[in-house]
């Protein structure tokens, strides 16, 4: 593994970096980010799957911004081709790309973060930052629950084939299946979470006040002033993008 | 079910009256927020101005949110919060699956709204905010959406409050009017900072008021308009039916169920057990 950065260190630097494409909005920037993400992916090995999973985002996406702006741009005055209603304008195409590019390197950058920070070291970092620990609870818990509940409903599935559901082709069945198997799934995670809750609530897990971890989470001065300087910089560029765009305060 | 602690001082005046402040300064940036951007409208997307719109609806929608998140949080029982979990995962496994599916619905709310209905405005506010927070980890363009899935969960909340989950038909008409709010605060969020939607079946909806010259803030508050009211209406209905097949014994578990009788019927008899 390359060297570990602190948790807070990885979100402030992808917090910062959005700030700054979406306050910046031209296209060359973004779609500078958005290859820097996917390089910087590649040099942690974890290209593939931030393809893979920001592409699964991002394709109907921009097929969705194309169908829109592509075809139908009533402030367009560059008219490229026309058909009947739709006509194809540049400026419809080139405000598609415009936020096509913005958004791709909104979800290629919050993928790269997603998927190189442990939660569990975030889950600690942000305890000892005053945030209330439930927070925590929820977001660690969340992530590991959601296998444990696919699981589940595999075996509430086969109960029921064993019992004699047969899914066919209509909407009736269709509708009637999906009820026997979301009915039993839910009360049965409802049941679980009640007993879970008399367990954490017998070892104080509402109680206020500071919380010792088992995970200690190394943090350097130099990660200190990096995170204070890309707060810093994602402020400025927020507040020169209000001033250029209010001279004088008129809009 | 967490009762107070008998041994331990419970937390004083003062740590509620902070709660309470970080509470009212969340609504306060979402609502701010919104009529901001509403007010401002920019005439050209495409100028400098659409980008201060992205950046305030972004900034503002999660400051919001957040600060929902930090107030309420603290004040829920135990067993409102191990349920949010399970609310999250069930909120992102049918969002996904009918993010893909094409139609022009989202279904990601039934999670938000069982818990809303199960604990109170406050819980499902903070769980709709919760469940974009965590959901971005999977699929970050829903994370600006944090406020509106804020105000789902405070609405279905409250709608349980005053009795409309307590007979099966009313549930629906309640996720529509509260589709309709929704539809209108995310509405801003899709024009300003995605330039559009993210799913085939709601683009269609909004090149369709695009090609007769909507503005694209109007166009996609149309289509939100269209596709916002029927989806929460089923997903309150759905919503409604498993709380109604969850036994008494768990539903009355919730505070909130029995103080205000959402369910409407009597509490399980008190036996010995």
């Amino acid at each position: 593994m390359t060297p570990r950065f602190h948790p807070l260190t990885l979100l402030a630097a992808a917090a910062a970096v959005l700030a700054i494409t979406t306050a910046a909005s031209s296209w060359p920037v973004s779609l500078m980010v958005a290859a820097g993400a996917v390089a910087l992916a590649a040099a942690t090995g974890s290209a593939r799957r931030v393809l893979l999973a920001g592409g699964a985002i991002l394709a109907p996406f921009w097929l969705s911004l194309l169908v829109i702006h592509g075809l139908f741009y009533p402030e367009g005055r560059t008219v490229l081709l026309g058909f009947g209603p739709a006509r194809v304008t540049a400026e419809g195409i080139g405000f598609a790309l415009d936020m096509g590019l913005r958004t791709s390197a909104f979800v290629l950058v919050t993928m790269l973060f997603s998927f190189s920070v442990r939660v569990p070291e975030l889950v600690a970092a942000l305890n000892s930052r005053r945030l209330p620990p439930q927070f925590g609870y929820v977001l660690a818990s969340t992530l590991m629950l959601a296998p444990i509940i696919a699981a589940r409903l595999q075996k509430v599935r086969q109960a029921q084939e064993s019992r004699g559901l047969v899914v066919e082709k209509g909407l009736r069945s269709r509708l009637n299946a999906i009820r026997l198997q979301m009915v039993p799934l839910v009360l049965g995670l409802v049941h679980d979470a009640g007993t879970r809750a008399q367990a954490l609530d017998a070892r104080g897990f509402r109680r206020p006040g500071p919380r010792s971890s088992y995970r200690e989470v190394s943090d350097s001065m130099g990660q200190r002033g990096f995170r204070f300087c890309a707060l810093l910089l994602a402020a400025a560029a927020v507040v020169l993008r209000i001033m250029a765009s209010y001279p004088g305060g008129q809009s | 079910m967490s009762q107070p602690s008998l041994t331990l001082p419970t937390p004083g005046q003062q740590a509620g009256r902070r709660r309470r402040l970080l509470e009212l300064l969340g609504a306060a940036a979402i609502t701010a927020t919104f009529v901001f951007l509403v007010l401002t409208q920019p005439a050209d997307i495409a100028g400098g101005l659409g980008s201060v719109s992205a950046l305030v609806a972004l900034g503002g929608f999660l400051l919001g949110a957040v600060l929902l998140i930090v107030a309420v949080l603290p004040t829920l029982p135990t067993s409102t919060v191990v349920l949010m979990p399970v609310a999250l995962v069930l909120n992102i496994v049918l969002g996904q699956l009918m993010g893909t599916s094409g139609l022009p619905f989202y279904f990601d709310a039934i999670g938000t709204v069982l818990i809303a209905v199960l604990a109170g405005p406050a819980a499902g506010a903070a769980t709709g905010a919760l469940s974009s927070i965590v959901w971005s980890f999977i699929n970050p363009t829903v994370l600006p959406f944090a406020a509106g899935a804020a105000l789902i969960g405070f609405l279905a909340g409250t709608a349980a409050r005053y009795g409309l989950f307590r007979r099966f038909y009313l549930a629906p008409v309640a996720g529509f009017v509260t589709g309709i709010v929704a539809g209108v605060v995310s509405a801003p969020i899709a024009a300003f900072v995605f330039g559009g939607t993210s799913g085939a079946g709601t683009g269609a909806i909004v090149s369709a008021f695009r090609a007769m010259g909507d503005t694209l803030l109007a166009a996609i508050t149309k289509q939100a308009l269209i596709s916002d009211p029927m989806d929460k209406a089923i997903v309150f209905a759905i919503a409604a039916m498993l709380v109604y097949a969850l036994p008494r014994r768990t539903t009355f578990q919730f505070p909130f169920v029995r103080r205000f009788n959402v369910l409407a019927g009597k509490a399980p008899a008190q036996r010995g057990a």
